[in-house]
């Protein structure tokens, strides 16, 4: 019986599976035997490793200034984008997922309009059109282009988000509101809105972390962000692998903060109620 | 109840009907009237219809045709009317629908501070109270989760009070609660009816209805069966339906 096996393999595991300390020795190993992997693999094809030439790249000491490297200038391209594009990505999803409940029928059309054409198209191509077809026409600068063009694109995926959050809140909410006379605003602001916050803010953590990973694409229309930095670095000094590793682990630690805030956040927010 | 001045006409309900998009006729030519400071107890059958009729009172359903009228101003398309009515009439529901987010305090103060503009020590004042009158002052900082029921939908009738609503809507109030905490939020209802406010109450509690009820409408399939003094309905029911009806629930 399955059920019965399960259960006995479950007991003799358990100590071994659930010690804090089997998780981490599980990680090292697996590290370890990728690191070797690797270390085979390039020593077949001959790679010459020269970790101590990436340093100067994130930063440097010249005659006792600190002096930050082409990447960490790349990261700051990187979070300017993100953080405007997670403003403006949050703003259209709201707002559209709000068009999409209301009562207009207009609204509810561009609404739908907005969300299949961004969602039918690849985002490079999104990008690309706003780049070198809207940009010209309204004289935008490609930041702006590309800001553009990842809100638009991660605003769709969030209006779904925003949408599940809000149809989630009780039906008696609403009309608990209602019949106390709130307008409508009202009822967004201080009814609906605190309460979808905690249905969405995991999924919207999902979302950012992606826009992050999705910003990489800028470097496409010769924005110096992370991904255009650690090309040119490379174009000039062949340094491949380091590079590539240093700039994903930098992408790494962005996202790892990000999550850990958003866990925070949940947190909060979990206690004050 | 005996000794009680009614007045004019506050609410009328001129032959509304209802039907779901799915078909469902849930309200057939209904009609009524209603005089300030009265009671009328609506009870009927599941699925009679008696939540709509009281969710279209205050706006929270569209009905497809006829007249409702709330102190003079017309139930209609116009937001403004259904804005104004909504402020007026005050709504209890079964499951309470407190604001989980916000404490007792925050949840009676709000419609006070957005709707009727007060600043935050006018509308605590009110509020502060009516949590004495409903018997729970002591609860102001508490979240809805830490209450009972009983103590949650005391908070819920003061939320409504707050607004100082000219009508009261009660849909079966007391039917989510535990038997011992019925009689604490029967209690607040009897003492609003005794001040003289005018309520429409859904509910099975036949000792209510006979200590404050003025009149009972007993509703099925949409319509009104029969409808006259409390008395009369329960001890003395003409139509052979609502006789049914009174034996099950006594
Ligand atoms: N939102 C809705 N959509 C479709 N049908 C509905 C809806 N709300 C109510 N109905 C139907 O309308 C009819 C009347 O419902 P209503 O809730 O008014 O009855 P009720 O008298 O309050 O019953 P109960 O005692 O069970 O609360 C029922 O047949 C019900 O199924
Ligand atoms: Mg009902």
């Amino acid at each position: 019986m399955p059920p019965v096996n399960n259960k006995r393999s479950r007991r003799i595991w358990f100590p071994v599976i659930h010690s804090p300390w089997s998780d981490v020795i599980k990680f090292l190993l697996v590290l370890a035997a990728l690191t070797w992997l690797l270390y085979r693999g390039t020593e077949s094809l001959g790679y010459n490793w020269q970790w101590h030439r990436v340093s100067r790249y994130i930063v440097s000491v010249k005659d006792g200034q600190v002096i930050f490297g082409p990447l960490i200038q790349g990261l700051l391209v990187t979070l300017r984008i993100c953080g405007w594009s997670l403003v403006f990505s949050f703003t259209f999803g709201l707002l559209t997922a709000l068009l999409r409940m209301s009562d207009s029928v207009v609204g509810r059309g561009v609404a739908r309009c907005y969300l299949e054409l961004i969602r039918n198209t690849p985002l490079l191509v999104q990008l690309f059109f706003l780049y070198f077809v809207v940009a010209p026409v309204l004289n935008i600068d490609r930041f702006t282009a590309g800001v553009l063009a990842l809100s638009l694109f991660e605003g769709a995926y969030a209006s779904e988000i925003f949408r599940a959050g809000i149809v989630s809140v009780a039906r008696g909410q609403w009309e608990a509101a209602h019949s106390l006379g709130l307008s409508t605003f009202h009822l967004y602001r201080y009814i609906i809105l605190p309460q979808a916050i905690r249905y969405v803010l995991p999924p919207l953590t999902s979302q950012a972390v992606a826009l992050i990973k999705d910003s990489a694409l800028v470097s496409t229309i010769a924005i110096y962000d992370l991904t255009m930095q650690g090309q040119v670095i490379i174009s000039e000094t062949f340094l491949t692998f380091e590079i590539w590793f240093t700039v994903a682990a930098i992408y790494l630690v962005l996202t790892v903060i990000l999550s850990t805030m958003a866990d925070i956040m949940a947190y909060g927010l979990k206690t004050t109620s | 109840m005996q000794g009680k001045e009614l007045g004019d006409y506050i609410i009328e309900v001129e032959r509304i009907r209802k039907t779901f998009p799915d078909g469902v006729q849930a309200l057939y030519d209904f009609s009524t009237r209603i005089r300030r400071s009265e009671v009328v107890v609506v009870i009927g059958p599941s699925g009679a219809g008696k939540s709509t009729f009281l969710r279209c009172l205050n706006g929270l359903e569209d009905f497809d045709s006829g007249t409702i009228t709330i102190d003079g101003i017309p139930l209609d398309d116009n937001k403004e009317n259904r804005f104004e009515i909504r402020k007026e009439v005050g709504m209890v529901f079964q499951l309470f629908n407190l604001f989980p987010h916000m404490t007792v305090l925050e949840n009676v103060n709000l419609a006070q501070m957005l709707v009727r503009k007060k600043n935050h020590d006018e509308a605590t004042k009110v509020t502060m109270s009516l949590l004495e009158k409903v018997g729970i002052p002591d609860k102001a900082q508490s979240y809805p989760s830490q209450l009972s029921g009983g103590q949650q939908q005391r908070v819920a009738i003061a939320r409504a009070l707050a607004m100082v609503p000219k009508v009261m809507l009660f849909d079966e109030a007391t039917s989510a609660l535990d038997p011992e905490m019925i009689g604490e939020v029967l209690d607040v209802m009897k003492t609003l009816a005794q001040e003289g406010m005018t309520m429409v109450v859904v509910t099975h509690e036949m000792g209510f209805a006979r200590e404050v009820g003025d009149r009972v409408i007993f509703m099925d399939e949409g319509r009104t069966v029969e409808e006259g003094s409390v008395e009369q309905i329960f001890s003395n029911p003409q139509k052979e339906r609502t006789r049914q009806f009174i034996g099950q629930i006594l």
